[in-house]
């Protein structure tokens, strides 16, 4: 038995699956190049960086929170489609595919994290590379919700085109998470309820420890049990979601 | 251990919920034991637990009562050890992989997995093997998931209306290559809903309706009883002339035409045309709709001239 062989192919598949890929790679890094690295304000300081660290690290929790929903989702309209019973006619326990499908999603949410970091190293982003770093990871450990999401979508629809809407969603969720336009006044106070503010909140903390950088300066600071709270509200939203969907199937059988 | 039976099922019982707060029973107590070497049909129509009885056989889905043993052990040992395998009805394949690629991630799962290409050629699945699963036509589909239940050299294979999509070459070929798997030894259970199936391949038919075993014995017997065919003619015979003949199971009358139902349609047909006055001589192969009906019916009511 070689779960590694499964992994990457299983990685390799969903790469060169077209629509993924441009979505969770190319079109990430083409906003980052417009609008995060060739603006007259990218250089301007922010925290402990500048704006072009800020757009950057906002772009790479869409591409990353992309990546998790499509990935989950897809898992979970493949189980139930029948790869699932294929699979459990091999020796590969079910918690087996769990962890392949983890290893997979989490790669795939890695690659717009290091597409755009590198494509910001070699433009004009800048950090200390600590900061650096740490909201890398944080933007990684961000897709956590989002994975559970997809999965949510996915168990209850059973069709890729649910998690195609989904991941649509997603660029709502990112435009009232704050990490497209800047937001301010009524937007931002309803955007700090939404899911995927949190998230982009958490990876920017290094950076900027809360402050909110909108057009006309800082637009308001977010503590970090505020930030924290949001992630965890809405891991626990779709974490539920989930469980009472998995309830409903198992019942079913 | 050459006589230990590869499947021992006793009171299997299994319901799901029937969408209106109470449970329907899919399988309602099977017992079925099925020998090293045996080829044997499960044959119903739709919706007679076969699909759900094979899944409990290969640990897909617990049964709620009864026991079970694969070759001696449970379901999941024998289908993580590779002895037992199946092929699944439709579904159960990513439509993005190519053949090869399908072959090659599920024989990564197996212990100690064939050669990629040698089961595609034994499948017949060689000739499109680089071909995307979403481009293959039902019955490469089929041949593939067949490369999929060869990869571990199962001793029992199990089979879920099979040739379901398949056009007639494709059916002749995948049961071509089932029998000659089946004189190499191998344990063959297979389900379908075509009584003709089960005549050609399996010597054993079990008969399944409403989650119970209607019938279990060798495959002619059932035909026969049953009643394997209807011969309809114009005839307007007395009563007597009725009773002399052999191979009846059943008279209807409709106007001049006459349907007899028998279990020997030649010999009824060479008796009519050549001892009796009878001619328009239809032959018609019974439907298994019809050998249902036949079977569960009492037995009393199937002499009786209607």
């Amino acid at each position: 038995m070689s779960i590694a062989t499964y992994v990457v192919m299983d990685f390799w598949r969903n790469l060169r699956n077209l629509g993924n890929s441009f979505f969770v790679i190319v079109l990430p890094t083409v906003l980052f190049l417009f609008f995060g690295s060739s603006m007259e304000w990218s250089t301007i300081r922010v925290g402990d960086g500048n704006i072009s660290a800020w757009t950057m690290i906002s772009i790479a929790c869409y591409g990353a929170a992309m990546a998790a929903t499509s990935l989950a989702g897809s898992a979970a309209v493949e189980l139930q489609q029948g790869w699932g019973r294929q699979l459990a006619l091999t020796a590969l326990p079910h918690s087996g595919f769990v962890a392949a499908k983890t290893i997979v999603a989490l790669c795939f949410a890695v690659l717009p994290v290091l597409t755009l970091n590198v494509t910001g190293v070699f433009t004009v982003t800048d950090m200390p590379l600590g900061t650096w770093l740490a909201t890398a990871g944080l933007t990684v450990v961000g897709v956590l919700p989002f994975a559970l999401y997809g999965l949510a979508i996915g168990m209850a629809f059973r069709s890729d085109a649910a998690v195609g809407t989904a991941t649509g969603l997603l660029v709502i969720f990112s435009f009232l998470g704050n990490a497209f336009t800047p937001l301010d006044g009524f937007l931002l106070d309803l955007g700090r309820f939404t899911p995927l503010y949190g998230v982009v909140a958490l990876a920017r903390y290094p950076l900027t420890g809360g402050d909110q950088i909108s057009m006309n300066g800082i637009a308001g600071n977010d503590p970090l049990w505020a930030v924290l709270a949001n992630v965890v509200a809405w891991t626990a939203v779709f974490g539920a979601a989930c469980l009472m969907l998995q309830r409903r199937r198992t019942r079913r059988q | 251990m050459d006589t230990q039976p590869v499947l021992r099922l006793e009171g299997i019982r299994r319901s799901f919920p029937d969408g209106a707060g109470g449970r329907t029973a899919a399988v309602d107590g099977v017992d079925l034991t099925v020998s090293p070497g045996e080829v044997v049909a499960l044959l119903g129509p739709n919706g007679a637990g076969k699909t759900t009885l094979i899944d409990i056989v290969l640990g897909l889905v617990a049964a709620e009562d009864g026991f079970v043993e694969v070759l001696g052990t449970t379901s999941r040992r024998a289908v993580t050890s590779g002895r037992i395998s199946a092929l699944l009805q439709t579904g159960g394949l990513l439509p993005d992989l190519s053949v090869r690629e399908t072959v090659k991630m599920i024989a990564s799962l197996h212990r100690n997995p064939r050669d990629t290409d040698e089961v595609l050629a034994a499948a017949g699945a060689a000739g499109f093997a680089s071909r995307r699963v979403s481009r293959c036509s039902g019955g490469e589909q089929q041949r593939l998931r067949f490369a999929l239940a060869l990869l571990t050299r199962p001793e029992v294979l199990i089979l879920d209306e099979p040739t379901t999509g398949m056009d007639v070459n494709a059916r002749h070929d995948f049961w071509r290559n089932m029998s000659s798997l089946a004189d190499e030894g191998a344990t063959i259970v297979f389900a379908t809903h075509y009584l003709e199936e089960a005549e050609r391949f399996a010597r054993r038919t079990v008969l399944m309706d409403a989650g119970r075993v209607l019938a279990d014995g060798p495959t002619a017997d059932i035909r026969r009883r049953a009643g394997a065919a209807r011969v309809t003619v114009t005839w307007a015979p007395s009563d007597a002339e009725l009773a002399a003949l052999d191979h009846v199971l059943g008279v209807e009358r409709h106007g001049a035409r006459i349907e007899l139902r028998t279990d020997d349609a030649d010999a009824l047909a060479r008796e009519l045309l050549t001892r009796t006055g009878a001619h328009g001589i239809e032959v018609a192969s019974a439907s298994l709709d019809e050998a249902f009906r036949y079977l569960t019916a009492p037995s009393d009511e199937k002499e009786v001239a209607a």
